[in-house]
């Protein structure tokens, strides 16, 4: 499979990459000779394409560069670090030299920076303009070349480099033609038919690409033509869900009045790689919305998501779906559940049909969810599973759905769609009361509230599902459906079951009132999770909207009670309810995360574990968000208990927390190289850099027998 | 397809973007222990100037600007009208740059250099959180804590000593332009030199 094959890639290229720290390190600390001693690391040379100048015609002469193996130097624009290469040409009277034609460079990763440059065999191409009249005998050629050698140190090298060439009225093709050729074909130039535009957004350049017909770019790598326009280590992601485009990352400060952005294409390698091309754009730039492109599951470190296949992403579904009915937030929804259990046996039509509407429900708004969720993702957002909770209007509307919700279960209000439709039931829809309707908009409510709990056992499943197609992928997720539904279904299909649950009675309407109260302590759960994304004022607006809502479902009974007149004073604490949402809706749901590291836990940061596993520290990468009750219930059980923290401490683990209560895009990548799209994930990196998943659900005990199986120095 | 994930897990593995200390943003905070093992916290210098210099003794870019005796100019000159320099050496440990705080300090002594703090980065976490890349790296923080000036040291980017006296020098400028008390004329340039060896 490609995904095993990009995974040996990987593992082959970070094992070459530790062997050479460890080589450097040996080197280092046993004394041997310092690299950067003052012998040269790259040969330099003038050559020319021909073997004689002719008057009055372009004479094409390059500068070789030779490099040693890993060393490089760099190209006009140099990226992170270095210099360009100079020639400063001393020339006879009437010779011109143009500039020097750079070959498209390559990027050489140093540590976190990423500089432009060249290695091995290298031509810079120079056209020289010969004079009519230049004197025949000969010419020489004087270039003063300066350069910046660099390893992993650098020294700056020099040469004044001669040629001499006879001046003849025709010239043949010199030793050097043939590698003259092959340098041309590496100059870019701009392309015929090949258009490029680009949008900004923030620090983010998109760059789109027509592409002229024939030509493809699996691999596109950008170099830009100015310094300090784009930041060169970033990731350049390829986006090809709507044509061909790259997103590219702004350098600090941001030029927001750039009007274009020039520079090289390297296509697939490059021309000297099979089907690789380069070309010169310039992209006119205009502002607007660049969505973080979705890279698709990358061949992650772990193996369970990409690796799967359809019929383990449809068991893994199913019994994913099971379990979910045990996840801490559905709990509220398998009251509702219970409620309605237990009416249906007061009702004589046939409860499988109950079951039926419920699963159906549930299977619907599963495929609903994902295809909203596949379509976004194809749109380009960086959302995850469990995104509707990373939106303060969301959360806020949440919390008003629970409200209403209970109380309705306290009495407070009946819920009908007007005089004319009679007294359909709404709100018995939802807690499903009184026909198959109820069962399905149960069905649809679990569905949306679990949603932010199905992370751990859907996101291997949504991993795989992202990369397959669409119609695949939906039938991933009707199958977690599926087994989510299943219990209830058992339920109704076996009514015998059900018999052991009490009879119907007072104690009914009693229980359905007592359910409020769970509904109630969703909210203050959901108002928690909201005082992570918003201020305080924002949380009070929400509480307002409670307040406001209150009074309105309040005079609402009251109408429907016979007063009628109070109808008008809940349409005006309706208007209330609205006006006090509107902040809410309107609010920035990227707006800082408060919710702080937590003694003794370190912010994560991509840089800071990639130093931190160079460095040999064992990490341990808690993947969390506020809102995620299972991630807040490891935390209690497992994570924050004495022997764990004691044992963290001991093997000096640093534990570093991925706060994903917001937005945050480079989270969403970290949980991509996983095959995940949801927390929790917990991650632990042995002394050797190597990544252990840890379950989803934790205890003092999973935690303990994880730490005891890895490679840690205190062993 | 391969290469298309190769490409992407490679993406996706390789660091991308630093956090920065950008021209109008508050400077990132942070606490090092210096050669002499003072404890050392940008906070402490609130209400004055500072300067932050990204070196490493091995670089040439470094010794161009110390050879030549300008950075150690520019220290003096400014140190003695209260403003505060920081040396930062970012070198891990593991790197064949990497110098010891009392060699490090040796150095300095041996250069005539004149800086408030020479600090130890071992760990690379202050030059992160300033995106600094090359040394000589050179950061301007006023008084607030607001960075005012980022990027390279003059305009002349090479690492040639010679090259100093018909350089722009951006730090004077900018050290000028806020003793003067008017806005920072070039607040931010492309830094160059050697790559950091984090």
């Amino acid at each position: 499979m490609d995904e095993n094959l990009a995974m040996q890639m990987l593992r082959l290229i970070s094992s070459l990459i530790g062997v050479w720290f460890a080589v450097c390190t040996a080197a280092a600390a046993q004394g041997l000779p310092r690299f950067g001693a003052p012998e040269p690391h790259v040969k330099a040379e003038l050559i020319a394409a021909t073997d004689a100048a002719v008057p009055g015609q372009p004479l094409q002469v390059g500068l070789r560069l030779v490099h040693d193996p890993e060393w490089h130097t760099y190209w006009q624009v140099p990226g992170d670090s270095g210099l360009p290469t100079r020639i400063n040409w001393a020339l006879p009277t009437g010779v011109v030299a143009g500039p020097i034609e750079w070959p498209h460079p390559h990027r050489l990763p140093a540590g976190p920076l990423v500089n432009f440059g060249y290695e091995g065999d290298t031509l810079l191409l120079t056209t020289l303009k010969l004079p009519a009249d230049l004197a025949h005998g000969t010419v020489t050629l004087d270039a003063k070349t300066e350069w910046l050698e660099c390893r992993d140190v650098c020294i700056p090298g020099s040469a004044d480099l001669k040629l001499t060439l006879p001046v003849k009225a025709q010239a043949a093709p010199s030793s050097h033609a043939a590698r003259f050729a092959e340098a041309r074909k590496l100059v870019p130039e701009p392309v015929d038919g090949l258009a490029a535009r680009g949008t900004t957004e923030a620090n983010r350049i998109r760059i789109a690409l027509d592409l002229p017909a024939g030509r493809k770019a699996d691999r596109i790598e950008f170099f830009p033509l100015q310094e300090g326009r784009i930041e060169p280590a970033a990731a350049q992601v390829l986006d090809a869900a709507n044509g061909t485009a790259l997103v590219l990352t702004a350098a600090q400060p941001v030029k927001a009045d750039a009007k274009a952005l020039a520079g090289v294409i390297v296509a697939n390698g490059g021309p000297a790689k099979p089907g690789g091309w380069t070309a010169l754009v310039d992209a006119p730039l205009v502002a607007g919305t660049v969505p973080l492109p979705v890279t698709g599951a990358p061949a992650g470190a772990v193996a369970s998501g990409p690796t799967m296949t359809l019929l383990a992403a449809l068991g893994a579904a199913f019994v994913g779906g099971l379990i979910l009915n045990l996840m801490p937030c559905v709990f509220p929804v398998l009251s509702l559940k219970l409620i309605g259990l237990a009416q249906h046996r007061t009702h004589s039509g046939p409860m499988a049909a109950h079951g039926a509407a419920f699963a159906v429900g549930v299977v619907l708004s599963f495929v609903l969810l994902a295809g909203l969720l596949i379509a976004l993702q194809k749109a380009g957002s960086a959302l995850g599973w469990g995104f509707q909770l990373q939106t303060p209007w969301v959360v806020a509307s949440l919390t008003l759905l629970f409200f209403v919700i209970g109380l309705n279960l306290l009495g407070v209000y009946e819920f009908t769609f007007g005089s004319g439709l009679g007294n359909t039931r709404a709100a018995d829809a939802l807690v499903g009361k009184s026909d198959w309707r109820g069962s399905f908009g149960t069905g649809v409510l679990a569905v949306i509230v679990a949603s932010p709990c199905t992370a751990p056992f859907m996101s291997a499943a949504l991993g795989y599902a992202i990369t397959q197609p669409a119609a695949l992928a939906l039938s991933v997720f009707a199958m977690l459906g599926v087994g989510m539904a299943t219990p209830y279904l058992l339920l109704t299909l076996f009514p015998a079951l059900l018999s052991k649950l009490p009879r119907p009675g007072r104690w009914m309407e009693l229980f359905k009132q007592f359910m409020a109260f769970p509904m109630f302590a969703t909210c203050v759960w959901l108002l928690w999770v909201l005082a992570q994304q918003v201020d305080a004022g924002g949380v009070a607006l929400a509480l307002g909207v409670l307040v406001a809502a209150g009074f309105t479902l309040w005079s609402l009974g009251l109408a429907q009670r016979g007063a009628s007149r109070f109808r008008w004073v809940a349409l005006a604490g309706a208007v209330l309810a609205a006006v006090t949402f509107m902040p809410i809706a309107t609010s920035d749901p990227g707006s800082g995360s408060k919710t702080a590291g937590g003694a003794g836990w370190v912010e994560y940061s991509p840089e800071k574990l990639a130093q931190l596993t160079a460095d040999g520290k064992p990490v341990f990468v808690d993947f969390t968000a506020a809102w995620c009750v299972t991630c807040q219930v490891n935390k209690r059980v497992a994570l924050n208990t004495d022997k764990v923290i004691n044992r963290f401490a001991a093997e000096g683990i640093v534990r570093m927390k991925a706060d994903w209560t917001n937005r945050n895009e480079r989270i969403t990548q970290a949980l991509a190289q996983f095959g995940r799209n949801g927390v929790p994930l917990y991650v632990l990196y042995d002394t050797s850099g190597k990544p252990t998943v840890l379950p989803e659900i934790l205890t003092e005990g999973t935690v303990l027998a994880a730490l005891d199986k890895v490679k840690l120095a205190s062993r | 397809m391969k290469a298309a994930v190769i490409v992407a897990a490679i993406a996706a593995f390789s660091p991308s973007v630093f956090a920065a200390a950008v021209p109008g943003q508050a400077a990132p905070e942070f606490r090092a222990v210096d050669v002499t093992g003072k404890t050392v916290a940008l906070s402490d210098f609130r209400g004055k100037t500072v300067v932050v210099e990204w070196n490493n003794p091995n670089c040439p870019f470094v010794q161009k600007h110390y050879t030549s005796g300008n950075m150690q100019a520019l220290q003096k000159q400014n140190t003695s009208s209260g403003v505060v320099w920081l040396a930062v050496n970012s070198t891990a440990s593991s790197h064949s740059d990497y110098l010891p705080p009392a060699k490090l300090a040796a150095w300095f002594a041996d250069e005539k250099a004149a800086p408030t703090a020479i600090l130890m980065d071992t760990s690379g976490d202050i030059g992160r959180a300033f995106g600094a890349k090359v040394t000589p790296h050179m950061f301007v923080i006023d008084p607030n804590g607001t960075v005012i000036y980022a990027g390279a040291i003059d305009d002349k980017r090479s690492a040639n000593p010679a090259d100093v006296k018909a350089a722009n020098n951006y730090v004077a400028a900018a050290l000028s332009d806020a003793r003067s008390g008017k806005p920072v004329a070039t607040s931010s340039s492309s830094a160059y030199g050697c790559s950091i060896k984090y």
